[in-house]
């Protein structure tokens, strides 16, 4: 039975007159083919309001505005967020779960004090995980760390960086010793964006956007009170940061997919196809796999309030939701025939359901490339949850064939 | 999942993996009746175990791991008509049919029409309906049980590729109704078939959950033993990853069956509990024909063996997908969001 307790209720209810009363108005036509100032400028709006109504820092410590949430109180502010379709805040993701909560489980008392006002402020953190060469292999990262005296001097290059072009400080991973094996030597920084030597440059995506960008390092020096836990340690610390969000955004964003199917149906009359049975069979499968998706996204979140959570469980919900996302995104891009081939412009920050569909259905490789792609979610799933053994560690091409 | 919930499917899981997989109909049926599986969902003011409809789906899942051959989806669906009925005798037939007097129902839809108060058509797919004493008859505006050896009623046996459910057709002509065996007229009846027809929906979409975790299981536990080129196959990605989408579908399909019963309630609406289970058992038995076809391609040359179980997943996984309603379940999805 639903079990919808009456604490929960009064949240949710306190929420959505919340977000009736100030989330933006057609944020999605003002956000129409803008440029990436006026998407910042409406995300900047938006975040100081959320902060200031205790909603954007939920999974913080109770001594902070609106901490202290249960996860049970989080997913209740996702829903809400998501069913009024109020924006995702997309360009401080990385500072509010990435930054603030390795800061919050690993950082030093200084750093906490130094560095959570500034992002409740709203400084803007980046990820500078991934390298060219180290992508679903991480540990393999080869920017280095060389320790001189009281600092690091950085060099190397960083990739995939979200919003870095906005970003104030970056979470960095560096190799600062032996790499034997790959996750043993690599150190967790905390770096200003400002410092010398720090490069950015934005990269143009297929869709015509530029969310990511390329981070270059030369030279760098940063000081070693900006050494999150022990140097050669980092690794530890990143999978905290990765484990930051717990589930609730992939609950929000299936709530958001199950929210958009509309989409689909509006192309379907634009087209006539809504009387067509092979394109409904189409739709009614879909609409049953969004719903599927969104029910392993609240299953999961529900062992995790009970800790229940198994290996390779957050791997399923990822990989059915971006499954899933794939195959929504593609029937409507088929579905809008050649005036979806039409080039148009998009709303920025739309995510996934702009209703641009090549623009939609490209994105939505965001979410079987990043985060650990499909197919690492496939190793996980095989490996630690079917117990299939992994493949022997060292491989040598034998014979003829390269 | 609640705790009496966990414990009945834990105790049901453990009597039929005793028994084996597809065990004799004859010995499973008085175990069946005797554990009080047909007592799950029949409120406690009635003599049941007041689990509802999730109690009756984690038995049904587990019927499905072991491809149970006993007819407990017919007869609770059965079961479930003389609950809801507002017969004066309703308690006295619960309690016979508790105790094994199976009353068969059909797992397809049947297109039966009743004048002068006598029924005609052709009932298919009534599991072990030569051990039924009366038929769970649903037409449009009529409810009513009709006795095996009434006039009129014929019941043929159909050869089915599925060997672990025996099925049969019941041909009614001018099989009379009594009085006395008519459970709801009218709107009332249109609605309770609505509702049994929702309730072998989510039979279904168990029996598939429970079926396709179990074939899965046996699929990787094979790919671990079974070593070609000096490594187990289960090492190579390419299969591993076949695996990976397979357990990433089950997972789906249960978390949509289970999410769906936490839904319900006694007083869901019976559109919106007709739409939860048409989802629930397309995608479910969707998922289990996919994984179980999956499954004799992984094993390869055994999984073509009659001696390997594979091939009885197969074939109940494919006849589940033709069972239910008649029509098409994507399209009738689509059409609530269309008219939406």
């Amino acid at each position: 039975m639903t079990t919808a307790d009456p604490k929960s209720e009064a949240l949710r209810a306190e929420v959505r007159a919340w977000i009736k009363a100030n989330a933006p108005a057609d944020w999605r036509a003002h956000m129409m083919g803008t440029g990436q100032d006026a998407f910042v400028a409406g995300q900047r709006a938006w975040f100081k309001k959320m902060v200031a109504a205790g909603y954007a820092t939920p999974h913080w410590p109770k001594q902070w505005l609106g901490g202290g949430r249960s996860l049970a109180e989080q997913k209740v502010i996702y829903e809400e967020i998501a069913r009024a379709d109020a924006p995702r805040l997309i360009l401080y993701f990385v500072s509010l779960y990435h930054a603030a909560c390795t800061l919050i489980e690993c950082g030093s008392q200084a750093q906490k004090d130094e560095y959570l006002p500034k992002i409740l402020d709203g400084e803007i953190w980046c990820q500078g995980f991934s390298e060219p060469n180290a992508g679903s292999d991480l540990a393999s990262l080869r920017t280095r760390g060389e320790r001189r005296g009281d600092r690091y001097i950085i060099n190397g290059q960083k990739i995939w960086s979200t919003m870095a072009q906005f970003a104030d400080r970056c979470l960095l991973l560096a190799r600062t010793g032996p790499s034997d094996p790959p996750q043993a030597g690599i150190t967790y920084l905390l770096l200003d964006m400002k410092t010398k030597g720090v490069t950015v440059r934005p990269i143009s995506q297929i869709t015509g956007d530029d969310e990511f960008a390329e981070v270059f390092f030369d030279d760098v020096e940063v000081t070693v009170e900006n050494l999150v836990g022990e140097e050669g340690n980092g690794w530890a610390v990143a999978q905290t940061t990765l484990a930051s969000e717990r589930g609730l955004t992939l609950v929000e964003l299936n709530q958001r997919m199950r929210a958009s199917l509309w989409r689909i149906i509006d192309v379907m009359r634009q087209t006539g196809a809504d009387k067509d049975p092979a394109v409904q069979r189409d739709l009614g499968a879909l609409i049953a796999k969004v719903d599927a998706s969104c029910a392993v996204a609240d299953r999961y979140l529900q062992r995790r309030i009970a800790g229940e959570e198994g290996a390779g469980d957050a791997s399923i919900v990822k990989l059915i939701y971006s499954r899933t996302l794939r195959d929504f995104t593609k029937l409507g891009f088929h579905l809008s025939g050649l005036q979806g081939q039409y080039w148009s412009d998009f709303t920025r920050g739309g995510s996934q359901e702009t209703g641009n569909w090549a623009v939609d259905f490209m994105n939505s490789y965001a979410w079987s490339i990043a985060g650990g792609s499909d197919e690492i979610q496939r190793n996980i799933i095989s490996e630690r949850m079917l117990m299939m053994p992994r493949e022997p560690k060292n491989w040598k091409l034998t014979g003829d064939r390269p | 999942m609640s705790p009496e919930l966990n414990e009945l499917r834990d105790s049901a899981r453990a009597v039929l993996s005793g028994a084996g997989v597809a065990a004799d109909e004859a010995r499973a049926w008085p175990s069946l009746v005797e554990l009080g599986w047909l007592m799950v969902a029949t409120p406690e003011e009635s003599g049941g175990l007041g689990q509802g409809l999730a109690g009756a789906c984690a038995i049904y899942t587990e019927m499905g791991r072991a491809l149970a051959t006993a007819p407990y989806t017919s007869a609770m669906l059965a079961l479930d008509a003389v609950q809801q009925s507002a017969r004066e005798d309703r308690d006295a037939w619960i309690e016979r049919m508790m105790a094994g007097e199976y009353v068969a129902a059909s797992l397809a839809d049947a297109s039966l029409t009743v004048s002068s108060g006598a029924v005609n058509g052709d009932m298919a797919a009534v599991p072990s309906a030569d051990k039924a004493t009366h038929f769970l008859v649903l037409s449009d505006a009529h409810i009513a049980l009709v006795p095996r050896e009434a006039d009129g009623v014929t019941v043929n046996a159909r050869q089915t590729w599925d060997k672990t459910r025996r099925l049969f057709d019941v041909g009614l002509n001018n099989a009379k109704l009594s009085p006395d065996l008519v459970l709801a007229e009218g709107a009332v009846a249109a609605n309770l078939a609505e509702r049994i027809r929702a309730h072998r929906d989510f039979a279904l979409a168990a029996d598939a959950v429970g079926g396709a975790a179990s074939i899965l299981d046996i699929t990787v536990e094979y790919l671990k033993t079974r070593s070609q080129y000096g490594r187990p196959l289960a090492m190579f990605q390419a299969l591993k990853h076949r695996c990976a989408d397979l357990k990433a579908a089950a997972t789906a399909a249960e978390a949509l069956l289970f999410g769906a019963l936490d839904r319900v309630e006694a007083d869901t609406e019976v559109g919106a509990l007709a739409l939860l289970g048409k989802k629930a058992k397309h995608f479910a038995c969707a998922t289990y024909a996919a994984i179980t076809e999956e499954s004799v391609q992984l094993h390869g040359g055994i999984g073509m063996t009659s001696e390997h179980p594979c091939h009885l997943y197969l074939k109940r996984a494919l006849l589940n997908q033709h069972l239910g309603r008649a029509g098409n379940y994507e399209v009738d999805i689509a059409a609530g969001a269309l008219r939406g």
